[in-house]
């Protein structure tokens, strides 16, 4: 494993991105300009070059049935005060590759995309600036061997995600939106934080494996009587990090708003990589999470009711990035299910999937938005292939693979979900398949209303047109599949086709998966399937299919054969509607109940510094100026003999002073 | 009583200088607070010779030759100041000036 290229050249892998974020951010405003893209482009790809070929590399030692598929690598230690020791070092196994190669992959192809959609921008070098540095903190958060350097990747990306949300920080909804993901992801944080701290706390080391008398993950398999006590509630603190940065009930209410930012952070950090930080930290410390029965479940619980809530909201939302907002809530839901009932292999397959067809689905909602005049509500629009028919193409795919159609990757990967949710209960496994009828329904309404049916093209009003381009871009205005955008697209929906066949026919990803030694604990610990070989086609997967098929069917009669049916549905429904319309009034009992209160705890205390405080200090102020206004009008009279008069008596004074003593 | 002792040289200086500030004190006249000024001034000088003289050392004397050098420049200095404030309200009394305090 050591002898391995990009083990051995892995600190490359995170400081490259890093170099061309610097490049990008220092020589961007004045001397790249329009080609800032280039630092952050050769930076990730380079770094994504690498990751595949770790993956890769790890693969066929794997198939060469090399036992230890994991490795630990030190750098040089990062902080050392008293017992506590931090090193700055990576951790190599498969999760961590595979997530790698996700990450990178992925992230290069929104990277390439981005330089077209973001053309003209002002800020152009910032965007990637903030992208590259992205990628340098995410892939820090994948590889950390410890768990402090996992917190601070996991801090910043929370922080690029603040910088990337608020781009358009002209805009107050985007300021906003960026304070409500820094404040919600605080509180999450710092449960994290917690965690972190009682880890140290107990079990004297912050590495995962290996170091001496081994890491935390090996020792919680094993832990002794007060290790044992602290991981009653371990799990609880980072399950709460992992809920706000994956946005899970009830941390989820700032992943809509984070929709201010430009799409290609939707897709990167609002999709694909940062928000599955959660999954991939929790499978990652499935050795502290498999002891704790209430630790799991409530884990599966909050994901499969967080899916069912964010797919019912997403029902009712007409704003494009929306709806794939509340959707990509709902699936992160299906991975905490997945990981909850000890499925990890099942919540990483999805993990891979879905980075793959929502990351497309995004970028097809930024090509929709560029040639609608930045408009993004579906009731504005209609017939939209006609005007891009590769978009439609790839975003059909997207759509298909969301909604779990038989054979596109979705479909089985959400359907490992539901199998392995089905196993441990019914009631888990009946609300994973009610969502996923959901999805394919809100998923085909969105298709269907925006690329199907007549032809409906918003016409914003002139002044408005293409706001924020440059005005060459109007002219180009029908040539809005330009191949920097398509490419990418292409690519991204191959993988949301083929990404499927990774664990299906035959289960070559999970087994890869299982090498990895945090796996291998979670899944030592799960129910079994079936004895004997899995079959190829479960009863479940008819079922799944069935459902996906009836989703689709019922966007097609609703909202493709005859619109007006929705609506008379929907009114129909009344108070239904109203309770989804507003979203179940969360941010509302937020406001009230969480904001409010702060806001008026805030002004109790801003009152008291200032009567109270700034009272005291104003009082130890006014004493030597009260005092300096008596002497003034008492000895400072204008007569020079009295002036000297008062200093004759210092100087008695002195004297005295010092004969006396 | 034939030899003067250093307590004669020290008297002499001690009464100078309380004359000088009981006459800085009590006078209001510009030029007679200048004078006594100096007069305290000279005492110092006075106290200076008389301890250089006891002791054997010379670096007393020498100091007072430069001391007197500052004291005849700011002398001159001084009685300039002065005269431009009898021009100013053509009195010399100090009090004319109370409206310099702070």
């Amino acid at each position: 494993m050591d002898a391995l290229f990009a083990v051995k050249y892995s600190y490359l892998i995170p400081l490259l991105p890093l170099a061309g974020a610097a490049i990008a951010g220092l020589f961007g405003a004045r001397i790249l300009r329009g080609r800032s893209h280039w630092p952050i482009w050769l930076g990730v790809g380079a770094s994504a070059v690498l990751c595949l070929s770790l993956l890769v590399h790890m693969i066929s030692l794997w198939r060469t049935g090399q036992s230890q598929l994991w490795a630990t690598k030190d750098f040089y230690t990062w902080i050392e005060a008293g017992q506590f020791k931090a090193t700055a070092g990576f951790f190599f196994d498969p999760l961590s590759a595979v997530m790698l190669a996700v990450v990178t992959g992925v992230g290069f192809l929104i990277i390439v995309f981005s330089a077209g959609y973001m053309k003209g921008e002002a800020g152009y070098y910032r965007f990637f600036a903030y992208m590259g540095l992205f990628i340098f903190t995410m892939t820090t958060l994948v590889m950390a061997n410890n768990f402090l350097l996992l917190y601070l990747g996991w801090e910043g990306v929370g922080l690029c995600s603040y910088l990337l949300i608020g781009y358009y920080y002209q805009r107050p909804a985007a300021r906003e939106a960026a304070k409500k993901a820094f404040l919600v992801n605080r509180i999450g944080d710092f449960g994290f934080g917690l965690g972190v701290m009682l880890i140290w706390k107990v079990f004297h080391t912050v590495s995962y494996f290996g170091g001496d008398g081994g890491g935390v993950l090996e020792m919680a398999l094993n832990p002794t009587a007060q290790q044992a006590a602290a991981m009653r509630y371990i799990p609880f603190l980072l399950m709460l990090g992992a809920f706000g940065k994956s946005a899970q009930f009830p941390l989820y209410v700032w992943l809509p708003d984070a929709m201010e930012g430009p799409t290609p952070v939707s897709a990167l950090i609002h999709a694909a990589t940062m928000v599955t930080a959660g999954v991939y930290m929790i499978a990652r410390c499935s050795a502290l999470f498999v002891g704790n029965q209430a630790a799991m479940l409530t884990v599966a619980a909050v994901g499969a009711f967080t899916a069912l809530l964010g797919a019912t909201i997403a029902l009712r939302q007409f704003d494009l990035k929306r709806v794939l907002a509340y959707s990509t809530i709902s699936q992160l839901g299906y991975m905490f299910t997945a990981v909850g009932v000890l499925a990890p292999v099942a919540g990483m397959f999805h993990l891979v999937t879905h980075a793959f067809f929502k990351a497309l689905l995004f970028l097809c909602c930024g090509v929709v938005m560029h040639a609608m005049a930045g408009e993004l509500d579906m009731r504005k629009m209609s017939g939209v292939k006609r005007v891009l028919p590769w978009t439609n193409l790839f975003i059909l795919v997207g759509c298909l693979a969301l909604s779990g159609f038989p054979f596109v990757s979705g479909f089985f990967s959400k359907d490992e979900i539901i199998a392995a949710a089905l196993r441990q209960s019914p009631i888990l496994g009946g609300i994973l398949l009610l969502t996923a009828f959901l999805t394919a329904y809100y998923t085909f309404r969105l298709y269907f209303r925006v690329f199907q049916g007549p032809l409906v093209i918003p016409q914003p009003p002139p002044a408005q047109e293409h706001a924020g381009h440059d005005p060459a871009h109007q002219h180009r205005k029908h040539s809005h599949e330009s191949l920097i955008l398509m490419l990418p697209l292409a690519l991204l929906a191959e993988g949301a086709i083929l990404a499927g066949f990774l664990n299906w026919p035959k289960s070559g990803l999970g087994d890869f998966l299982a090498a990895s030694p945090s796996i291998a604990v979670a899944t030592a610990g799960a129910p079994a399937a079936e004895p004997g070989s899995e079959p190829l086609f479960t009863p479940i997967m008819g079922m799944s299919a069935l459902i996906s098929l009836a989703g689709i069917a019922l966007a097609y009669w609703l909202h493709l054969a005859d619109r007006a049916r929705s609506d008379r549905l929907a009114a129909a429904l009344g108070p239904l509607t109203r309770v989804l319309d507003a979203k179940y009034w969360v941010d509302e009992i937020y406001q009230m109940f969480v904001v409010e209160p702060l806001r008026q705890l805030g002004e109790v205390f801003f009152l008291i510094d200032q009567l109270v405080l700034d009272g005291l200090v104003a009082l130890v102020g006014l004493v030597p100026q009260l005092g300096g206004f008596a002497m003034k009008l008492s000895t400072q009279r204008g007569y020079l003999q009295g002036y000297a008069a008062v200093m004759l008596l210092g100087m008695a004074v002195i004297l005295l002073m010092i004969f006396v003593t | 009583m034939s030899t003067l002792a250093l307590q004669h040289y020290l008297a002499v200086g001690g009464i100078m200088f309380v004359i000088g500030l009981i006459g800085f004190i009590t006078r209001r006249n510009l030029i007679v607070m200048f004078l006594c000024t100096e007069l305290m001034f000279q005492a110092v000088a006075i106290n200076l010779i008389a301890f250089s003289r006891f002791v054997g050392n010379l670096a007393g004397q020498t100091f007072v030759i430069f001391l007197l050098v500052i004291a005849a420049a700011e002398a001159s200095l001084a009685l300039g100041l002065v005269v431009l404030l009898f021009r100013q309200k053509n009195t010399l009394d100090a009090d004319a000036w109370r409206e310099l305090k702070g």
